[in-house]
């Protein structure tokens, strides 16, 4: 994996970045952490990210433009932007400790002349002595301040001149005007800031504004001088200190990174929720009281994106930016032993249902980026194959035993088929029955039943995948390439990402659609709850609303669409606490009974109690079953829908291949069968644990009372139960349990 | 009875089951640890709170490595 493999994902993620007010200042201004410290009352410690931004804080805060109020983000809520100067006068007045700090560093031999002590000059000057080189200024008239001096509030900017330069060593040298450059030949480097109109040497023309160069080698320039601003002039200073510094080690001016976008100003949120404030008056002619600044600086938004973040359990769990994720997604691939992956749980823990992509102002899809790093683990062999071992072997069995496809009775071939995917037909047979009958009947479909490979794309095992998609592809065309009728919105999209150039439609469009169709309300107000992989497919959203009108349902929509029910990607054995806080979640986003039309929903509602019937209740008049399968039903339930299906469109009586264990009767009472459903243990893998025990002896067991305990190595998982047997092929299982461990010495 | 306080035999070799040290592999990563096991056939009995306590997190703690 190359590192920009990853980061390619978060490249326009701004999160972290300042904000479109910091973009738009000169000194770069770090405005949040600012009015943040000043609206806790921090005065010294606003004070300082003020003065390491600005040079001379006082002057800045007396004479700035404010381009930042321009690019506040509180006038979208109706206010007026900030008064970010008249905080940043309230903290020069209320901090105390206002001394400049003096740097450690050492001495350094390399001689700077500045030509001019204007606020460009000046700030140039500071800049380099504070970097220890030995810095001479030379000016004209007598004292320091330039354009400055004729200002009305002069003498605060000169106490602040004079504050700066407390900490340096500066040789001042007055009344001496620069004629000619010559007479600074022995300096090593020379800025010259004359102020606006003041001799250029003859240089104007040459002058780079990205570098401050000009053509001769080693004399930059800056400054009003050059046609910027005051302000900007001071923010030069800081600039050109780093590229003269730059110059003097390696004899060329480059420009050192993190330039200064104006683009960057327009990155604004929404702020959903932000209450609007007015801007605060200050009470008296001198400006706000400490009261009235922390008020105002407090009126700060705080602007910086963490929509997807705020959106999802996830990520709100884990706590890291989206561009540290995707930093660890590379760094986790170039691990040694020794270290330690970061974000491997996290990893696992995405329902990859790309809400985050949804609420992302730039559309960055961390779920993306989480599969992509699933497959890279997988392809590399460092992937916890425990944590999608169940679903992997489920879709086994779905593409294996439980797979058939057929054209309908008496036809070589078909224009539509019927895709009801592997949960539905294991979730409610007759789901599956009675929707390939009204299909049979009004479109003489033919049946696939498989698997679309999300338990292998989840798993980021993109061989299986592929495996997968070829077998689909063959038997289509062997039905005569058919549009794909889907009952389910995860199948649905996963072919159109790998198989798009097959034909679909949604079975809730074509029962919408249905004259002979009459769907019955099984309550009189419902919210649909859509399942997040039917996010891009609004046909299918509105068929499914279109069946809940026609049943005369009063339908009410939740405040949040499309978001996963918990089941998406497969993170249940990964992170359980996690699944169990998105399930209750979801369970609860609504008051009103659920109408899904995914299986894995239904089943996620009703194991947590929530009201809620499959759309396919309503379009069919079923009975809504409120029970959920255990998954030795599941698996039963996929082979009656096989066998039926056979019987009626190839008039065969399959029989599966019945294992010697499975005709074992197991006892197991209630609160067992829910733990090992949550655990994901079937009851079929403890019967054949038990049955390999009892042929074989191969087993623990204890004397007193006749309990047996029989562990089944398979490659990823060790099953153990512990049991009894209370008549012949009859045991009542005391407890059922599992490791992911292997033991060295076993076979 | 409560699972703590049977006594184990291991069915084949109707052995009373001693402790060994016994080491368990996970993810390329392997640790040692002491297991009721049989002495004859050295089958390794793990218990429900082995399972589920000490050794779940060990790896968990192993799959976040």
């Amino acid at each position: 994996m190359r590192l920009e493999d990853a980061t390619a994902y978060t490249a326009e993620c701004f999160r972290g970045e300042p904000a479109s007010c910091s973009w738009a200042c000169p000194f770069r201004l770090d405005v949040r952490s600012f009015l943040d410290k000043a609206g806790k009352g921090r005065w010294a410690a606003a004070y300082k990210v003020l003065r390491d931004a600005t040079v001379f804080p006082a002057i800045v805060a007396a004479l700035c433009d404010q381009p930042c109020r321009e690019h506040c983000q509180r006038p979208l809520l109706g206010d007026e932007p900030i008064a970010v100067r008249d905080v940043e006068g309230a903290v020069l007045r209320y901090a105390k400790d206002r001394r400049p700090q003096s740097y450690a560093i050492p001495p350094k031999d390399r001689r700077i002349a500045v030509v001019g002590a204007g606020p460009a000059g000046l700030s140039t000057a500071l800049n380099l002595a504070q970097k220890r080189f030995r810095v001479a200024v030379f000016e004209k008239r007598d004292a320091w301040g330039g354009a400055l001096r004729p200002h009305p509030r002069f003498a605060e900017f000169d106490a602040d001149i004079a504050l700066q330069f407390s900490a340096v060593e500066v040789g001042f040298r007055f009344g001496a005007e620069v004629r000619d450059l010559d007479e600074l030949v022995d300096f090593d480097a020379v800025y010259v800031a004359t102020g606006a109109g003041g001799g250029s040497f003859g240089l104007l023309e040459s002058w780079d504004r990205g570098l401050l160069t000009t053509s001769m080698p080693k004399v930059f320039m800056g400054g009003e001088l050059c046609g910027v601003t005051l302000m900007e002039g001071i923010a030069q200073g800081i600039e050109a200190s780093k590229i003269i510094e730059v110059f003097l080690q390696t004899g060329r001016a480059t420009r050192p990174p993190g330039e200064y976008d104006k683009a960057k100003c327009g990155h604004y949120l929404d702020h959903e929720g932000a209450v609007s404030v007015p801007l605060v008056q200050a009470s008296g002619p001198d400006g706000y009281t400490e009261a009235e600044a922390k008020a105002e600086a407090a009126r700060c938004l705080q602007c910086d994106c963490g929509k997807c973040i705020a959106a999802c359990e996830m990520l709100s769990r884990f706590r890291k930016d989206p561009r540290q994720i995707a930093l660890e997604v590379y760094t986790d691939m170039e691990a040694n032993p020794f270290s330690t992956r970061a974000v491997t749980r996290e990893t696992y823990s995405c329902n990859i249902c790309g809400y985050c992509r949804s609420v992302c102002p730039v559309g960055v899809d961390i779920g993306a980026l989480l599969q992509f790093s699933r497959a890279a683990r997988m392809r590399a062999g460092v992937h916890p194959a425990a944590l999608h071992d169940f679903w992997l072997r489920d879709m086994d069995f779905a593409t294996g035993e439980g797979a058939f496809a057929s054209p309908p009775r008496g036809r070589p071939a078909c224009e539509y088929a019927f895709y009801p995917g592997c949960q539905l037909r294991a979730s409610n047979p007759e789901h599956v029955l009675r929707s390939y009958e009204f299909l049979r009947q009004t479109r003489g479909a033919g049946i696939t039943l498989g698997c679309c490979g999300a338990p292998a794309y989840w798993a980021g095992d993109e061989a299986r995948l592929q495996a997968n998609i070829e077998e689909t592809r063959r038997q289509w065309s062997g039905l005569g390439r058919p549009t794909l009728v889907f009952a389910c919105a995860t199948c649905e999209g996963l072919f159109r990402l790998f198989m798009p150039e097959i034909p679909r439609v949604s079975l809730y469009e074509l029962l919408a659609d249905s004259e002979t169709i009459r769907p019955v309300a099984p309550f009189a107000e419902a919210a649909v709850f859509d399942p997040c992989a039917a996010r891009d497919d609004h046909s299918m959203e509105a068929a499914v609303r279109n069946l809940a009108g026609k049943a005369g349902v009063a339908l009410e929509e939740l405040k949040e669409r499309n978001r996963c029910c918990g089941h998406g990607g497969h993170i249940r054995i990964a992170n359980p606490d996690l699944y169990d806080e998105i399930t209750r979640n979801r369970a609860e986003a609504g008051a009103k009974p659920y109408i899904v039309y995914c299986a894995n929903c239904r089943e996620v509602f009703a194991l947590r109690g929530k009201e809620c019937v499959h759309i396919l209740d309503v379009a069919l008049g079923l009975t809504a079953d409120s029970r959920v399968p255990t998954l030795e039903e599941k698996r039963n339930n996929s082979l009656r829908v096989k066998r039926e299906l056979m019987k009626q469109t190839q008039d065969i009586d399959f029989e599966p291949e019945r294992r010697e264990w499975e005709s074992l009767t197991l006892v197991i009472d209630d609160e067992l069968q829910k733990e090992m459903e949550e655990k994901l243990i079937s009851a079929l893998d403890l019967k054949e644990a038990i049955w390999r025990a009892e042929t074989s002896c191969d087993k623990f067991y204890d004397e007193s009372d006749g309990t047996s305990l029989a562990g089944l190595v398979r490659p990823v998982i060790t099953y153990w139960v512990q049991y009894r047997e209370i008549a012949p092929d009859t045991y009542e299982v005391q407890s059922a349990y599992y490791h992911r461990m292997r033991f060295e010495r076993e076979e | 009875m409560a699972a703590g306080t049977r006594v184990w035999k291991c069915c084949r070799c109707d052995e009373e089951l001693v402790p060994k040290k016994t080491v368990l592999s996970y993810l390329g990563h392997t640790v040692a640890h002491e297991l009721l096991t049989c002495p004859k056939c050295g089958k390794v009995y793990v218990s429900k709170e082995l399972a589920e306590g000490k050794m779940s997190e060990v790896e968990q703690l192993l799959e976040d490595k």
